[in-house]
């Protein structure tokens, strides 16, 4: 085994262990990101280590690597979500939204899961940055399932896992970067964010019969409120009234992105604004509903930057130690010759999205395989979505899965993270089995851009 | 390789600002990578590092100039914000058509300013022109622009100078990053965008959801890439590793022209054949652009020392270059081959 | 959601019910300094908070102006990630001192008090402190060069001085170097008796 591989290896060792004694995840990666910097500087220049290492361009550009994070136009919308997901919470908004559904479900076992989960994917079509969607989604609807008596793991595995979707459902930065990566026109943004749609909507499909199924099958996992009244035309008539606010936020903020008046990220703020018009309007709003919104507001938006804060000293150290080169060597190793290739490639990519995230492996994987792809004749954009399906699933894959951190950071206290885990264990399955419907019907992903764009 | 040339190899990681995978804009980076770790037989390693890999693509030439990475490969252009003379020598509205700039470049002062320029600024780098491309297309419309009031109003996004002159001109521009850019314009948050060369352009998919790019790149007739080398690493350059580098940049110059004239041909035909329009900006408009361009420069010039001399360098080149450049070329359609094309 | 109620003396400033709805792993004393310190930090970190509410305005102010008076600024363009770009950093001492940063709780959530405090001080001073020293050093340049070189946005309309964004990153380290030393405090306090602890906090759970 060489160097590179030894040190890339006790790097994400290291990195695990910390992380087992419960250390905060954002400071874990960035102190194994420094321990590893001394010991890369170390091994260079007092043991002539023949290594790319180097300090200037590892250790000392950490405030180069935080800058974009400062200044950065897109990632405005993160507190902007954040805040319109405790505002609604805290006006009561989101709970008579969650009931209202619930009761157009009637006796439907599992009606909130499944009304996360529409919400979710409709928020994932505004909004590309998981740690604002998975937050927003575990404070809308985690207090209202624990207390009807969900299943601690299936209520968490949900909003999970249902927050993940927006990397994969346009707008999505993954989709954008990708392209840029392949530049190839069959490939360009507008294909890959079409052919993401329904693969996007499949998963959330998918998602949906699985809670239904569960309910069903036990029906303690996910039980029907106890108040909910016999659905008659006036009861669904009531409950659309009473939603109507909510939803139309939601899709006031969907609208102002199809229509044009706003971009995705000014989108955002425009939601945070409807949220605070609905407190208004419900009665809820008052000097303490705001302020209390504002400060966490910024205490959650500030442990989810502090996590970017640490993977960014942690990747550039990863990189320079020669953790590209060590992927890119294993992967160039393997049997690049049959049939099975692709199989091979989304596996290997799977398996690493346990540890790494998916700005790395799309900056490292990617374009190594694409031209092997493309070279066995597979349509490049088919191939490219199910990657990403893949990448979104490693937000999921612990130890490193940053989904699982963010809803963790807004957990209430009965919930650990062995249930996080054991809650998105189903929905792991779920992404493969999807990703498994994708390989096999490919018309999923070519069929949209297809005809849109003729 | 003996044991002196090993004392003297350098390893060095190159940032770069856009994917190497782009055409003309990055592809020279790892071509001039490999060309050096052959030519100097391995006495210069570079590794080249996509963007963000290491090094934030808007930080590249502090991180050099610091000497955190010995060098780096950009668009100059992005750091108008810190060197404000440096736009003269990335990309230039109503400007020099890219062998014009390198005729400026190499046989002119162009070299020896772009040095004093960074210098002037506090910056310790020395930059070395390697690679240039040529227009990029005047952007994607829903409707072509046919007088100057249809600038009036239109949102756009436009980066660097030419932005400026289009604000001047009642348009309101933006600088939404590039990943929000299909987006914006599917759905008509702006009305039009420029971006790059058509086969770049293609890539972000433009093409499919408006239907006017239009022509002449007013706002950037050449673009230009530059090698940018930490002062003090390039000073302890051995004689001949020094020409090996620049000897390698000047071919990865003509590599990027090169890449840039062959390919873009065939992208234009193959937008027209997907119903795209390439029109043409109209000749008055152009004036009244080039109108606005001028007070824009002439706006900066006073602002800074450095802006005003490059650009009355750069004027004073393009005065003796009139006289050969608009007689000795033969336009496009006149030149065997060139009839047969539709336009 | 639950309610926290022990925060208010745990964090030795005013927290009223229903803000803190975190659950919190690491139960420490308070010692003088550290409550000193934390209600610092906690001010700036509350009055950083009202930022968001700017930043709401002006994008509203921008989608507003672009649409019915269809004038587009690159101006508030940039305001809005300016004022985004103060509030996050400054706000992460104060995450700091309210606890909030993500653990993995599957083995320390069974630790004793004290084993956690041991985790606590050494992550403090062997993780977290060098790699805010790194940074301080390697930033205060970095903000420094932006302002003798006069940097100014790269939007030819955007806004001057970007030295004052940038030196946010060098103050946010301070600030989250004071949090973990109040921290520190608070770890050796319940581990040595020093410094003295102020009071035991007991968790309502
Ligand atoms: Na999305
Ligand atoms: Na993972």
């Amino acid at each position: 085994m060489t160097l590179e591989a030894i040190l890339v290896i006790a790097m994400f060792a290291t990195f695990g262990l910390i992380l087992l004694t419960g250390f905060p995840v954002a400071w874990a990666l960035a102190g194994t990101a420094v321990i590893y910097g001394i010991a890369g500087h170390v091994l260079v220049a007092d043991f002539g280590a023949n290594l790319w290492f180097n300090w200037g361009s590892s250790v000392e550009l950490f405030p180069e690597r935080i800058w974009p994070l400062v200044s950065s136009p897109t990632l405005v919308a993160l507190p902007m979500f954040i805040f319109m997901g405790i505002m609604l919470d805290r006006s009561g908004v989101a709970e008579r939204l969650m009931k209202n559904m619930v009761t157009l479900f009637g006796v439907v076992r599992g009606g909130y899961a499944v009304t996360v989960i529409i919400i979710g994917v409709l928020l994932a079509a505004t909004t590309g940055i998981i740690g604002a969607s998975v937050v927003l989604l575990g404070m809308l609807s985690l207090p209202v399932m624990l207390k009807t008596g969900y299943n601690k793991s299936l209520a968490v595995g949900t909003a999970c896992a249902t927050g993940t979707l927006g990397i994969l459902i346009p707008p999505s930065i993954m989709l954008v970067i990708m392209a840029d990566r392949l530049a190839r026109p069959e490939t360009s943004v507008g294909d890959l964010f079409l052919g993401a749609v329904f693969p996007g909507v499949l998963l959330g499909g998918l998602y949906i019969s699985y809670v239904l199924i569960l309910a069903w099958v036990r029906p303690n996992a996910a039980p029907v409120p106890k108040d909910v009244p016999k659905v008659t035309p006036r009861v669904v008539a009531n409950a659309l009234w009473a939603a109507a606010p909510t939803a139309g936020l939601i899709l006031a903020v969907l609208g102002s992105i199809f229509m044009g008046v706003a971009t995705p990220t000014e989108a955002s703020g425009v939601g945070a604004a409807g949220a605070m018009l609905l407190a208004i309007a419900n009665r809820r709003m008052s000097f303490e509903v705001l302020r209390d919104s504002l400060y966490q507001t910024t205490r959650t938006s500030s442990f989810i930057f502090a996590i970017f804060l640490g993977a960014t000293a942690f990747s550039v150290v990863l990189r320079n130690l020669g953790g590209d080169q060590v992927i890119e060597e294993a992967l160039l190793g393997l049997p690049f010759n049959n049939y099975g290739i692709l199989a091979t490639i989304l596996f290997v990519t799977f398996l690493l999205g346990f540890f790494l995230d998916w700005v790395e492996i799309t900056l490292i994987i990617l374009p190594l395989v694409a031209p092997v792809v493309e070279g066995m004749g597979f349509n490049l954009a088919w191939f490219t979505i199910m990657f990403a399906v893949c990448l979104q699933t490693s937000f999921l894959t612990p130890p490193v899965g940053f989904a699982l951190f963010y809803i963790k950071g807004v957990c209430p206290p009965e919930i650990n993270t062995i249930d996080i885990y054991k809650g998105v264990l189903p929905y792991i399955l779920l992404q493969l089995t999807g990703l498994a419907a994708v390989f096999f019907w490919p018309g999923l992903v070519t069929w949209l851009p297809s005809v849109a764009f003729n | 390789a003996n044991t002196a040339q090993a004392q003297d190899s350098v390893r060095w990681r190159m940032p770069i600002a856009f994917p190497s995978t782009l055409p003309g804009l990055a592809s020279p980076a790892p071509w001039v990578a490999k060309r050096l770790n052959e030519i100097s037989d391995g006495s210069i390693q570079i590794r080249v590092s996509e963007p963000g890999k290491i090094v934030p693509p808007f930080d590249i030439l502090d991180a050099v100039s610091d000497g955190k990475v010995s060098a780096g490969y950009t668009w100059v252009g992005y750091d108008q914000g810190k060197v404000p003379a440096i736009p003269l020598f990335a990309a230039v509205p109503f400007g020099m058509k890219p062998w014009a700039f390198m005729g400026w470049y190499y046989f002119d002062e162009g070299h020896n300013l772009v040095q004093e320029v960074y210098a002037n600024a506090g910056y310790n780098v020395h930059a070395e022109l390697c690679g240039i491309i040529g227009p990029e297309t005047a952007g994607w419309y829903r409707e072509p622009i046919e007088s100057l009031d249809d600038y009036k109003g239109l949102k756009i996004r436009f980066a660097g100078l030419g932005g400026r002159v289009l604000e001047k001109l009642g348009a309101s521009v933006t600088m939404m990053p590039g990943g929000e850019l299909f987006q914006a314009l599917e759905t008509g948050t702006i009305d039009a965008t420029e971006f790059s060369l058509p086969i770049i352009d293609q890539i972000l998919g433009f093409n499919k959801v408006v239907k006017y790019n239009l022509f002449p790149g007013w706002h950037q007739q050449f673009t230009a890439q530059y090698m940018l080398i930490n002062k003090d690493d390039w000073n302890a350059l051995g004689e001949n590793q020094r020409s090996q580098i620049d000897t390698a940049c000047m071919a990865a110059t003509t590599y990027a022209l090169s890449e840039s004239e062959a390919k873009n041909g065939k992208v234009l035909m193959e937008f027209q054949d997907k119903g795209v329009h390439t029109a043409q900006i109209p000749e008055p408009v152009l004036k009244e652009l080039r109108a606005t361009t001028r007070e824009v420069m002439q706006e900066e010039a006073s602002k800074n020392e450095d802006f005003k001399r490059v650009w009355e360098s750069q004027k004073e080149f393009m005065k003796q270059y009139k006289v050969w450049g608009e007689r000795a070329y033969l336009k496009p359609e006149m030149m065997l081959g060139g009839e047969e094309a539709n336009n | 959601m639950s309610k926290d109620d022990s925060n208010e003396s745990a964090q030795g400033f005013h927290i009223p019910e229903g803000e803190l709805d975190f659950h919190h792993h690491t139960e420490l004393p308070d010692t003088a300094a550290s409550l000193a310190l934390d209600r610092t930090i906690g001010s700036v970190g509350k009055l950083i908070s009202w930022l968001w509410l700017a930043v709401v305005a002006v994008i509203l102010i921008s989608v507003i102006s672009r649409y019915v008076f269809g004038q587009g600024s690159i101006m508030l363009e940039e305001l809005t990630w300016h004022i985004y770009g103060i509030a996050w950093p400054i706000g992460l001492a104060y995450t700091l001192v309210t606890d909030d940063h993500v653990r993995v709780d599957v083995l320390h959530e069974r630790m004793a008090l004290k084993t956690q405090a041991w985790i606590e001080v050494i992550g403090l001073i062997v993780l977290l402190l060098p790699f805010l020293g790194l940074v301080l050093y390697y930033s205060l340049p970095y903000a420094y060069d932006s302002f003798i070189r006069g940097e100014t946005s790269q939007a030819p309309s955007g806004l001057p001085y970007r030295f004052l964004l940038k030196s946010i990153i060098p103050l946010s380290m301070v600030l989250l170097a004071v949090a973990v030393i109040a921290r520190i405090s608070r770890c050796t306090a319940l581990l040595f008796g020093f410094p003295k602890p102020r009071r035991q906090t007991t968790s309502v759970h």
